[in-house]
């Protein structure tokens, strides 16, 4: 039973969106990949959901402000392991424009295990779409 | 009714709509703003690139052992926002249509675009120098002569003393 559930996940990572304080240009990238028929990420078996508790791969982006730190790491707990990190846009990996600032404690790698990074400001959906098959290949390795 | 039926025969003559990638080929914007291509030989290190660079991720310095100067751009803090290649006076950067920007995090410090300008000595009093580029020549006059010509191998202490 383990062993078919382990075959099954293995093609259906779901994943999950977190905004660190991103300025949701990153994040309507994320929705163009998701819901519009163009780019269809439900290709790649991945379907988005709306709890932490459903998911496999986590996106996330945004600089991490140091207002939803303490938020962004308690949701990133509740996240069932084995689980992989996707880092969208150049915001969570270094900081982007925002680096150097007070008000953000980034990059979000000194908090949180990061495996894939996709930068852009915002990355195009199709590097959205490379980020997330990378992953899906990191996630089919830790069943 | 027949509106409809138009409209249903007209999609399903045209197949999906969904882009193939990443299973096949997608389209590419022209003037899409990807990874940054530097050129060395064009550069003449004015450092106006490291100066408007928005997200800080370009680094001219010189090298430990000062035969050059090393050009370093981080492309993960980098906002490909163009502002390095509108300054630039020779187009020595260019933005490609390159956006595979995706890679994993043991990669993250490598993602790097690398050049390394050498040094050269000036024909008179053998100082290094940064080598001045034909570009940059191609902007400041109409035409590169001779006597120019022979400038572009001097310091520019030696090019002062020439000109008065």
């Amino acid at each position: 039973m383990k062993k078919l559930l382990q075959k099954i996940a293995k093609k259906s990572p779901w994943l999950y969106r977190i905004n660190a304080g991103s300025c949701n240009g990153c994040d309507v990238e994320l929705a163009t990949t998701a819901c519009i028929p163009r780019y269809d990420v439900e290709r790649l078996g991945c379907k988005y959901c709306g709890s932490p508790k459903h998911a496999d791969i986590v996106l996330i982006t945004g600089p991490l402000t140091a207002r939803v730190k303490e938020k962004v790491l308690r949701l990133y707990d509740e996240i069932p392991n084995p689980k992989v990190t996707v880092a969208i846009g150049v915001c969570p990996i270094s900081g982007g424009v925002f680096r150097d600032s007070y008000a953000i404690t980034g990059p979000i790698d000194k908090f949180i295990p990061v495996d894939v990074n996709v930068p852009g400001c915002p990355p195009r959906p199709q590097a959205i779409i490379d980020g997330i098959v990378e992953a899906i290949k990191i996630w089919e390795t830790r069943l | 009714m027949s509106s409809f039926l138009k409209i249903a025969i007209r999609n399903l003559l045209k197949g999906p709509s969904t882009d193939p990638y990443p299973f096949g080929e997608t389209f590419v914007p022209k003037g899409l703003r990807g990874k940054v291509k530097y050129n060395a030989k064009a550069c003449v290190a004015c450092r106006m690139c490291e100066h408007v660079c928005a997200g800080g991720a370009i680094q001219i310095r010189e090298v430990a052992d000062k035969s050059g100067l090393e050009f370093i751009l981080w492309h993960n803090t980098c906002a490909f926002c163009g502002l390095c290649e509108h300054y630039c006076p020779t187009k020595a950067i260019r933005l490609t249509e390159d956006y595979h920007t995706a890679h994993r995090q043991e990669d993250k410090y490598r993602y790097v675009e690398k050049g390394f300008i050498k040094y050269v000595n000036c024909a008179r009093c053998a100082t290094p120098m940064v080598p001045i580029a034909l570009e940059l020549l191609n902007v400041a006059y109409d035409q590169v002569n001779e006597d120019i010509e022979k400038l572009r191998h001097l310091c520019p202490k030696c090019r002062q003393e020439r000109a008065l």
